[in-house]
């Protein structure tokens, strides 16, 4: 009986703490600065001149669920056109290129898992962009990559071809999918991965991974906002090295690394990057079994480049936080040529952070020889790694890297709501205080437990 | 039985205790409060001995990468594993077997493998495999001495099995020349359908795992060329060199307790404390490399129709193993007749095909959109052998006959995978083993039913992760029934249970329980019933 009491007492203890620490931890999970969002009704007349706010707009004649205004539409803009917009910008990005994807996740205990893949994308239609997935019929295919693995050595050689198709209601297939697994010695068909499904010890899934079709979700603007830090280095990795295309390497301190890169013209004087904050609801009749009931995107205001999407569960709780840094990589595009540097995503029931660095980015049009066969699934049992790209931007130890990212709690809290465990809200509290991940958090809470 | 009972138990505690540290691995510190500090000390020590786990590589990084910096152009891998097999059963005859190993693996394998870019289209491989098998040292057992007839079933000793693969490659865009040892794997399902061009080391027998082929193939000397046009690609093979399966020979853990003699017979016969009676074997004739008439060809055409890709092989290629003919017949002084057989290989014919193709089932109940492949592969195999006891037996009455007659055969198999959630997937494999034009009292042929006219083997296949573990527990099950028609009907059924852990990206734990249940003792799972055991594996690579 005593003990049932005891065990009573605790869990409301904990309960209550979970509240106190999440209040107080407020500040460091907002980072250090003043309000910095506005509701729609808040905004200015300035701000609104470049917004519509309509949500049943014309309609495409063939195509019914596309807007009728061309791509890539002009201001004013609604709430759906900039998650088309969005879709510009998933995170492999849409040209024809090669890069080296370093790629790793932490648990909460700092177990850490890393990986090395050389990525060659080859972008089929005649236009990069969202414009060239439109141009393919459903059904076709509009983009192949083939990921091959360096690293860790029980990957190595292992091999993926992932070929992407124009979907809709009728052509549900987004992916065929090959492997080349050097122990089996055989490329085989895979089933597609399940879209909303998460990749073994991963945060990510194959959604993340090629990005949502804006017509699957519908849309909603919550307001503006600016955002200061995504990405956020551990003051235990000062530097990084980042590796270019022809080989070489540029030790870049972590602290100089901007949200949108260097050339990104339209920072605020503090450093911040102006958002527009809009929400994606899955529509039914378009994902009637998908994991995520809505997603909320930090759309950059000039690019709608997403630097930070908030997932909801179809319970309304947040389950995962994705943010990035990203740079003008092909400039050819314009505001269009963003990609990801970094990204890291943060899946806060299982305290699990995964990360993504798109390094020795090397925007490439393939020779007719490579489109014709580097892109096949034959190719893979050459086991012929035909552009060797070199990254030095693993992690290598728990305690260097990220640190979770900001949760924000108060920001629009009318349409978020973020609720972590006393668990959780202490191991932020560490985080934020050391600067770095804090994996064993036993000795404050039993303090904690003396206080009783 | 009393034995089996102790030892399940010891297992399952062994497996309990893995369990539960597998859990505390992910178990919050923040359940301190329900703890004693003790316990906590003790997940909070292993928190912290994982972490120091997850980057542990001593060989990549005091030996690979220090290598590769001072050599660029070198590739450098390789892993060491260690893998075990205990018997469930305690000491018993069973058949013409003295089973009294407890241990029928104690594998060690080192493997290192070297790439060398000698410029961006030509590249050097070399693998090698350094094996040592404790059974035969390492327990003391008179039913395992098959090290005295074969040193490579206790360890790699030669040059042969040592240097597993050693070729050079040239690559063009439409062009592939592989020149050199090689093992190559045809086709795309799990067994052995199409997959037929190199031997294989079947000392486990029945417990022969698919993804244990990669080390278990034998590789040879051969010519590999493809060309690749469009998104299709066609390949050759010329292999002068002939490596035949090897099967697991008397006093080896796997040997069919079904094969006479006895094995004291056997030792007897090795101490030449005893002279053979009975049928005479002559040496068997082996195809030769230094003729041309001898060597194989094979030739494979692959075609990609998205979502559909497909493909044919044909194989003019040597039996794997050889065929006894009967040459002469002898009288003894008792006036019983004995048969002489010449034991060679033989030519036969494949044709395979092998298809797959991808689709999803939509507004399944519970999962919704259900991905899925379907994947076929089939081999008709012409005029292989079969030992005719009728014939024999006529051939001992005096009518002298080779003893055997050729058959077709097919093998083919047909699966379904699904991808259902929480990255778990689902294999349905019916597999079919089938000998044209059979009839009673044949022998054993490659490709065509076990013992009878056809054998069907209906496998299924589930496997998942656990989250819970960050994914780092997978467990899978596997079951194999064999059913055999028109005669041995049920033939029993082979379970198989696998647990495996990540310790790290570098160091991974499978603990793996193998039964062979029912089936009647002549059966090919019913012979084996007391064989059933837990193995583990533990690899590093590095």
């Amino acid at each position: 009986m005593h003990r049932r009491f005891f065990f009573l007492t605790v869990w409301a203890f904990s309960f209550l703490s979970s509240l106190a620490i999440a209040i107080a931890g407020a500040a460091e999970q907002n980072g250090s600065h003043r309000q910095t969002w506005k509701t729609v009704a808040e905004l200015s007349e300035a701000e609104k001149s470049r917004l519509d706010f309509r949500v049943d707009t014309p309609r495409d004649t063939t195509v019914p669920y596309l807007p009728a205004e061309a791509y890539p539409f002009k201001p004013p803009y609604t709430a759906e056109e900039m998650g088309y917009r969005a879709m510009e910008f998933p995170h492999i990005a849409r040209w024809s290129h090669a890069m080296a994807d370093v790629f790793g996740a932490i648990t909460g205990n700092g177990f850490l898992d890393e990986g090395i893949t050389l990525a060659y994308s080859y972008y089929i239609p005649d236009e990069d962009g969202v414009l060239g997935q439109l141009s393919m019929t459903p059904g076709e295919a509009y983009f192949r990559m083939v990921f091959f693995y360096t690293y860790p050595p029980e990957n190595q050689g292992l091999q993926d071809l992932w070929i992407l198709r124009r979907t809709d209601k009728e052509e549900t297939t987004k992916l065929d999918n090959f492997i080349y697994s050097p122990t089996l010695r055989r490329v085989r068909r895979q089933p597609q991965p399940r879209r909303d499904a998460q990749f073994p010890n991963n945060v990510q899934t194959f959604d993340d991974v090629v990005g949502r079709d804006a017509w699957e979700f519908s849309w909603r603007l919550l307001g503006t906002d600016v955002l200061h830090k995504t990405v956020r280095f551990p003051n235990t990795r000062p530097t990084v090295t980042l590796a270019k295309p022809d080989g070489s390497f540029d030790e870049v301190p972590s602290d100089h690394i901007k949200m949108l890169g260097d050339t990104y013209p339209h920072y605020t004087e503090d450093g911040g990057v102006g958002c527009y904050v809009v929400e994606a609801t899955r529509r039914k009749d378009w994902l009637p079994h998908y994991r995520m009931g809505r997603l909320i995107y930090w759309l950059d205001k000039h690019s709608f480049y997403p630097l930070r999407i908030e997932q909801y569960d179809n319970d309304n709780q947040l389950r995962v936080i994705e943010v990035r840094n990203a740079y003008l990589v092909n400039p050819a595009l314009e505001e269009r040529g963003y990609a990801g540097l970094f990204t890291v995503y943060y899946d806060i029931a299982l305290d699990l952070m995964s990360y993504s660095a798109h390094d020795a980015h090397w925007v490439k049009e393939w020779s007719q020889e490579d489109q014709d066969t580097m892109f096949e699934p034959d190719f893979m049992r050459r086991n012929w790694l035909k552009y060797p790209l070199k990254s030095q931007s693993l992690v290598y130890s728990p305690e260097k890297f990220f640190l979770r990212p900001l949760l924000y709690p108060d920001k629009f809290p009318q349409d978020r709501s973020v609720a972590i465990s006393a668990e959780l809200a202490q191991r932020y509290r560490l985080q934020e205080e050391a600067g770095h991940l804090v994996f064993d958090i036993s000795s404050p809470l039993i303090e904690v437990k003396a206080q009783q | 039985m009393h034995g089996k009972r102790g030892l399940i138990s010891v297992v399952c505690r062994v497996l309990g205790g893995l369990l539960l540290l597998a859990i505390s691995t992910n178990v919050s510190p923040c359940y301190g409060y329900f703890m004693d500090k003790q316990v906590d000390k003790v997940v909070n020590t292993w928190s912290r001995f994982d972490r120091f786990l997850s980057t542990f590589d001593p060989a990549g990084r005091y030996v690979r990468q220090p290598v590769e910096r001072q050599i660029p152009a070198l590739t450098f891998r390789g892993f060491l594993r260690q893998w075990s097999d205990v018997q469930l059963s305690g000491d018993r005859r069973v058949g013409n077997r003295r089973k009294d190993f407890r241990f029928s693996q104690m594998q060690n394998l080192l493997e290192l493998e070297l790439h060398y870019q000698v410029s961006p289209n030509i590249e050097i491989t070399n693998i090698n495999n350094f094996i040592y098998d404790g059974v035969y040292n390492w327990q003391d057992s008179a039913g395992l001495f098959a090290s005295r007839t074969s040193e490579t079933f206790r360890a790699y000793h030669n040059f042969e099995r040592i240097v597993r693969e050693l070729y050079v490659s040239y690559r063009t865009h439409n062009l592939d020349v592989v020149l050199g040892k090689q093992q190559i794997a045809w086709g795309k399902m799990d067994g052995q359908f199409i997959d037929v061009i190199n031997g294989m080391d079947r000392r486990e027998s029945v417990q022969l795992e698919a993804s244990d082929y990669e080390w278990r193939r034998l590789p040879v000397w051969m010519a590999n060329a493809t060309y690749f046009f469009g998104a299709n690609s066609l390949n050759f093979l010329w292999i002068p060199n002939f490596e035949q399966d090897r099967n697991p020979v008397p006093g080896s853990p796997w040997y069919s307790p079904l094969a006479p003699p006895r094995d004291t017979e056997t030792k007897a016969l090795l101490d030449g404390r005893q002279d053979a009676t009975g049928d005479q074997f002559r040496e068997t004739k082996r195809p030769s490399a230094g003729d041309f008439g001898d060597h194989q060809y094979g030739l494979r055409l692959d075609v990609s129709m998205e979502p559909l890709t497909w493909g044919l092989i044909y194989y003019y290629a040597w039996n794997k193993n050889p065929t006894s003919f009967i040459v002469d017949r002898d009288i003894d002084a008792a006036g019983d007749p004995h048969l002489t057989f010449q034991p060679r290989f033989t030519r036969m014919h494949h044709l395979g095909i092998t298809a797959d193709y991808a689709s999803a089932l939509s507004n399944m109940p519970l999962v919704g959109e259900l991905p899925m492949v379907l994947r076929v592969e089939g081999l008709w195999t012409k005029d292989v052998p079969f030992a005719d006891f009728d014939h024999q037996q006529a051939a001992r009455d005096g009518s002298l006959n080779s003893g055997i007659i050729r058959r077709d055969t097919l093998r083919a198999a047909i699966a379904l995978e699904f991808a259902f959630p929480g990255n778990t997937s689902a294999i349905i494999q019916p597999s079919l083993l089938y000998t044209f034009d059979w009839r009673r009292n044949l022998g054993g042929g490659f490709g065509g039913g076990i013992g009878d006219e056809m054998s069907l083997l209906p496998v299924f296949f589930v496997g998942r992760p656990f989250r819970f573990t960050r994914d780092r527990l997978r467990l899978e099950l596997t079951v194999v029934p064999v059913i055999s028609l028109p005669q041995k009907k049920w033939q029993g059924i082979k379970t198989k249970f696998v647990s495996s852990y990540r310790f790290s990206q570098f160091v991974t734990g499978r603990l793996i329980y193998t039964a062979f249940s029912s089936g009647d003792r002549t059966d090919l799972y019913g012979q084996y019933n007391k064989w059933d055991n837990i193995g583990w594996e533990l690899s590093y690579e590095f």
